[in-house]
């Protein structure tokens, strides 16, 4: 699914944003090691992690996007390092339960009257 | 065919300037004074010359200063070109010594935008064993990348593996990385700059992200568990071989350690993410072969092998 209909349709702010690209898969992970085990390349990312390490192992695992929720606030210098990386970096209001239950429906093709 | 082989030389370069020594470009009949002379005297040979810059060096040979064409000038415009240089020359200079590779100078070339670096006998010493200029450095390569365009001509001819050729004579070089203990704004680095290594010798994407998670994970442990280390990487016989060593506390229960989800991390590292307890797994499962050693005298030793795949790989 393209990112740019995912950050349309889940309404999610654009922080950096570098171009559209083909998102395959999704994961949703506080715990960088976690997510360094089991994140797939080609994927968004949801987390509260806000912080330059976040950048770090979306480089090492080829996440396309990460998505940072509960309004985090992101630091100038996550930005800087997200651009010259290339990673797309998003943000929401709402939880990471809930903009993940989006994410989800929308990727695997259901709404919520299923 | 043609673009990925200009491809190859360029990367070749980026090899090359890590690889190439500055003794080996440097030009070794330096043209000095000592303190006891004038800027006319300076500007006579400066000129007779063709060079833009001469170091001061006393009896021993050591640097105690340089004058450029641009102290020169100075000394015209501020009428003291017939004084002695002892009261107006430059004493702090920008030096290199001739056991680095060339990228040191090249960054120092950047940094501090002088015309030329003399070259130190080595890091500790003041004696002066040459002087180095950015086209010293580009005659160098131009010589290295010649020769290496005429060797790869030569295996074209005899059986058209060109990539293996090329594979062989970067495969020298050593990556290390000296890593920090708590140093989390940098944590990664290693990471970054291994892959796009591996990029360059053409390996396949899913061989790459294995070699970067082992890079990654070796990095973490030695930033968030340990007084500082350092990392190395480098290929051998189409393996690739990362290395990590720190400096202690050490492991009292290796197996235990290696265990998933167990972990000795503080609140303040749990509060950032890490601490997952998967560092050492996920190196283990990245790896073909992993070793891990330690003691609580010495530190820890970790060392994880990768097999690079099929060479020539087409992307």
């Amino acid at each position: 699914m393209k990112l740019s209909k995912i950050i349309e349709k889940c309404k999610l702010e654009k922080v950096v944003y570098e171009g559209d690209c083909e998102i395959k898969a999704g994961y949703c992970g506080d715990l960088m090691s976690d997510v360094m085990a089991h994140a797939e390349p080609d994927s968004i990312w949801i987390t509260i992690q806000a912080h330059k390490n976040s950048i770090a192992v979306a480089l090492v695992k080829d996440i396309k996007a990460i998505v940072f929720t509960n309004d985090i606030t992101i630091e100038g210098d996550v930005i800087k390092k997200a651009r010259e990386e290339n990673i797309n970096l998003l943000r929401t209001k709402e939880n990471s339960f809930n903009i993940c239950g989006e994410i989800y429906c929308m990727m695997e093709g259901k709404t919520d009257t299923d | 065919m043609k673009s990925s082989y200009s491809r190859e030389k360029l990367t070749l370069v980026n090899e090359l300037i890590y690889e190439i020594k500055i003794k080996e470009a440097m030009t070794k009949n330096v043209i000095f004074f000592d303190e006891n002379v004038t800027f006319r005297e300076i500007q006579l040979k400066l000129k007779e010359k063709k060079i833009s810059g001469v170091p001061i060096l006393d009896k021993k040979k050591n640097i105690v200063g340089i004058v450029s064409i641009d102290d020169i000038i100075t000394a015209f415009d501020k009428n003291y070109i017939d004084d002695k240089i002892t009261n107006y020359f430059t004493r702090e200079v920008v030096t290199a010594p001739q056991n680095f590779s060339v990228v040191y100078a090249i960054r120092k070339f950047e940094k501090y935008r002088v015309g030329r670096i003399p070259v130190t006998e080595s890091l500790n010493t003041r004696k002066i064993v040459g002087i180095i200029t950015m086209s010293d450095i580009l005659n160098r390569l131009l010589i290295e990348v010649q020769s290496i365009a005429e060797k790869v001509k030569d295996e074209e001819a005899k059986d058209g593996k060109i990539s293996n050729r090329i594979l062989e004579k970067v495969s020298k070089k050593r990556l290390r990385f000296e890593v920090k203990a708590d140093d989390f704004n940098n944590a990664g680095r290693v990471a970054s700059i291994t892959k796009k290594y591996f990029q360059n010798l053409g390996v396949s994407k899913e061989i790459i992200r294995r070699i970067a998670i082992v890079c990654y994970e070796a990095e973490m442990n030695i930033c968030l568990h340990s007084l500082g280390g350092h990392i190395t990487v480098e290929v051998d016989n189409n393996n690739a071989v990362v290395c990590a060593y720190d400096r202690g506390p050490g492991i009292s229960n290796i197996e235990l350690a290696l265990t998933p989800g167990y972990t000795t991390a503080s609140e303040k590292i749990r509060a950032l993410g890490f601490g997952a307890g998967m560092g050492l797994p996920n190196i283990q499962h990245c790896a073909d072969k992993f070793e891990i050693k330690s003691s609580l005298k010495t530190g820890t030793l970790l060392k994880a092998i990768i097999n690079l795949g099929e060479k020539n790989e087409t992307k």
